[in-house]
């Protein structure tokens, strides 16, 4: 029998003080990390800026003879460049990650650290974001450059915008999340993210304004969570949702942001049960 | 606060643990894949299969058995990254999977094949990043890295990208990233697989420090050199049971009665059957030269002072020695499955308080 001291040194008890400290490190490194590499930096940013200007080619081409659905050529140019941006934060760094280290056990080694796996992940997200958001706006400045200049956002429908806009982040992260938490049942994440990225594509309204769309999807895409990552942003931006239907649209997303917050969670203790390590 | 115990404290205790792994049961090829969907059919796998264990604070176990035994499962449930099947783990008074954040901040984990490292960052911003998980203060962390590299030697290491670390290298990295909070519980899983010798050398005598600062650790290995001089307590497991759970120089004792004399001698033998025919129930061998002799006994039945003098009546002796039994010896019966647990379950055991 060995004699022991009884706990050396108790361990002080948790605060939140060092979980703002870890989630914010986390934040920094994520950005650092993406820093890293110079040269997928410029090659991303080409890449978005061929999209950007192939797709502000077609919709002027298509606007020529005059307005549709209410949009004339700036509003449009203003609109899609505002959806550009806000859709490029929390792209897919976050699921990438997350789904290549489920599949390769490597999630053992983000559970052995003093931190919540999800609010881990969005501190990630929100590093990441800062590059995402940094390289949009070049990209967005060079195209408004091209296409003579882009018009500047409605003045009464500014803070919503900015409320909006912001909410874009942790709306995007949900369902981000979300179809990166499906690897723990599907093992293959190119499906899920296809087909996470068709959706959004489709009802976020980034790539066609939701006004183009036929009637009953569009009532549906208003209740799903898409609308708020491109459109509702944007439509403030040029002032076309305005009145009640703009704090509504702003409350639905502020909705679903906490309601994919907490079905992540639930999502998470599920995995979290089946969650079974590969190798080692 | 400096309370002395009589009993040591059990910073580990484990009841019953089993974990089941179900595997989708899928024939190869789309149709097969088509079908699992359909007739969704698994099979299950008892990777764990009832283990009982308790760890006082202070102790070093060594935790080994055969691939695919168990172990590293075992260390996953310990550490709160798996959820059991069934059964109760305790961890200084936490249960891991539960309470999995607070756990964290109090043991330290090394899974040789895998890095904490973040692959695109040097390895000093990666200890800054788990310095700030833990929430530790500017002097404490300089003093403990300062601790850290005095036996590992991470100067060279810290403005390195992890990505570009050597084996050996990232293992060191790994080491103190995961002793940075200096916690009272370590696990390690195979802490020197694929080392050389060297860096082996290194890893062991610092777990050898941990120890003797009175960290509790749980070493996973296959290279049994590596529990020799670290642990007193080997607990052995196969297919999820323990067999064994004891003390390292007992059970040398009890499953290894055999011991091996080699000698040197002045002249070359025509033959070793005279020395043979002098101790019944040895095996006596010529070595790859006619000079060399080995003569393995059973220490039960034959001293070592006995075969001495029957080598010298036939031989001069230049040079001799006793090989030590090796822990080897003993896991190799287990894996050669030779003592497996009784069917009664009274399973071969020194239980520790
Ligand atoms: N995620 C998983 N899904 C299904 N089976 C698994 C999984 N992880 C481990 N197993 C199985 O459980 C058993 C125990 O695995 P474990 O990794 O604990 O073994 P180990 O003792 O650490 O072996 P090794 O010495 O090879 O590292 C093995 O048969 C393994 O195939
Ligand atoms: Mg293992």
């Amino acid at each position: 029998m060995t004699f022991v001291t009884a706990g050396a040194v108790p361990l002080p008890a948790d605060t939140r003080s060092r979980r703002i400290r870890a989630y914010r490190s986390m934040a920094r490194m994520a950005l650092k990390s993406l820093l890293a590499y110079q040269t997928s930096f410029l090659f991303g940013m080409l890449a978005s800026a061929f999209g950007v200007l192939s797709m502000l080619y077609l919709w002027r081409s298509a606007l020529a003879a005059g307005p549709r659905q209410g949009f004339d050529w700036p509003q449009m140019k203003a609109y899609l460049l505002v959806a550009f941006v806000v859709g490029s934060l929390v792209s897919s760094y976050t699921d990438y990650r997350m789904a290549n280290r489920i599949q390769q056990g490597d999630v053992a080694m983000d559970l052995v650290r003093p931190v919540d796996y999800q609010w881990s992940r969005l501190a990630e997200s929100v590093g990441f974001a800062v590059y995402e958001a940094g390289t949009a706006i070049v990209v967005v400045l060079a195209a408004a450059a091209i296409f003579g200049g882009m018009p500047p956002p409605d003045r009464d429908t500014v803070p919503l915008f900015i409320l909006s806009a912001l909410l874009v982040l942790p709306l995007r992260f949900g369902i981000v999340y979300l179809s990166g938490l499906l690897v723990f049942w599907t093992q293959n994440y190119v499906g899920v993210q296809a087909a996470r990225i068709a959706l959004i594509t489709l009802f976020s309204g980034a790539l066609v304004p939701l006004a183009f769309l036929p009637e009953w999807m569009r009532v549906i895409a208003t209740y799903l969570p898409f609308v708020g990552m491109a459109s509702t942003p944007a439509l403030l931006y040029t002032g076309s949702l305005d009145g009640s239907d703009a704090t509504t649209a702003v409350l639905v997303q502020a909705a679903w942001a906490v309601a994919l917050w907490w079905l992540a969670r639930l999502m998470w203790s599920a995995a979290a049960r089946k969650l079974t390590v590969h190798g080692g | 606060m400096e309370m002395v115990h009589a009993r040591p404290v059990t910073l580990i205790q484990v009841a019953g643990l089993r974990k089941v792994f179900r595997k989708p049961e899928k024939a190869p090829g789309l149709r097969g894949s088509l079908r699992h969907l359909l007739q969704r059919r698994f099979s299950e796998h008892v990777a764990v299969d009832g283990i009982d264990l308790s760890v006082a604070q202070g102790e070093a176990v060594a935790y080994v058995g055969p691939n695919g035994a168990g172990k590293s499962t075992t260390v996953k449930m310990l550490s709160g990254i798996l959820v059991p099947t069934a059964g109760q783990v305790l961890v200084d008074g936490l249960v891991p999977y539960r309470a999995r954040v607070e756990n964290a901040r109090r043991v330290g984990v090394v899974f040789g094949q895998r890095t904490q490292l973040w692959w695109d960052l040097p390895v000093r911003d990666s200890l800054e990043l788990l310095r700030d998980m833990h929430g530790l203060g500017a002097a404490r962390y300089r003093e403990t890295l300062a601790r850290l590299d005095d036996v590992l030697g991470l100067a060279d290491l810290l403005p390195v990208v992890a990505r570009k670390l050597s084996l050996g290298q990232r293992m060191r990295a790994d080491l103190a990233a995961a002793l940075l909070h200096e916690p009272r519980i370590v696990y390690l899983d195979e802490p020197t697989i694929g080392l050389d010798i060297a860096v082996k050398d290194r890893v062991r005598s610092f777990v050898r420090r941990l120890v003797a600062d009175g960290t509790t650790v749980m070493l996973t290995t296959h290279d049994l050199a590596d529990i020799e001089d670290i642990c007193r307590r080997i607990v052995i497991i196969d297919a999820g049971r323990v067999v064994y759970d004891g003390d390292l120089q007992s059970v040398k004792d009890t499953h290894v009665r055999e011991r091996s004399m080699s000698f040197e001698l002045a002249a070359g033998l025509p033959g070793v059957d005279r020395i043979a025919a002098r101790l019944p129930g040895a095996q006596v061998r010529a070595g790859s030269d006619d000079r060399e002799l080995t003569v393995t006994f059973d220490r039960m039945t034959l001293g070592a002072r006995e075969v001495l003098a029957a080598v010298l009546a036939e031989a001069e002796i230049v040079d001799m020695h006793i090989d030590e039994p090796a822990i080897e010896t003993v896991v190799r019966k287990v894996y050669a499955g030779q003592l497996r647990p009784e069917p009664d379950g009274g399973v071969d055991r020194e239980t520790v308080s």
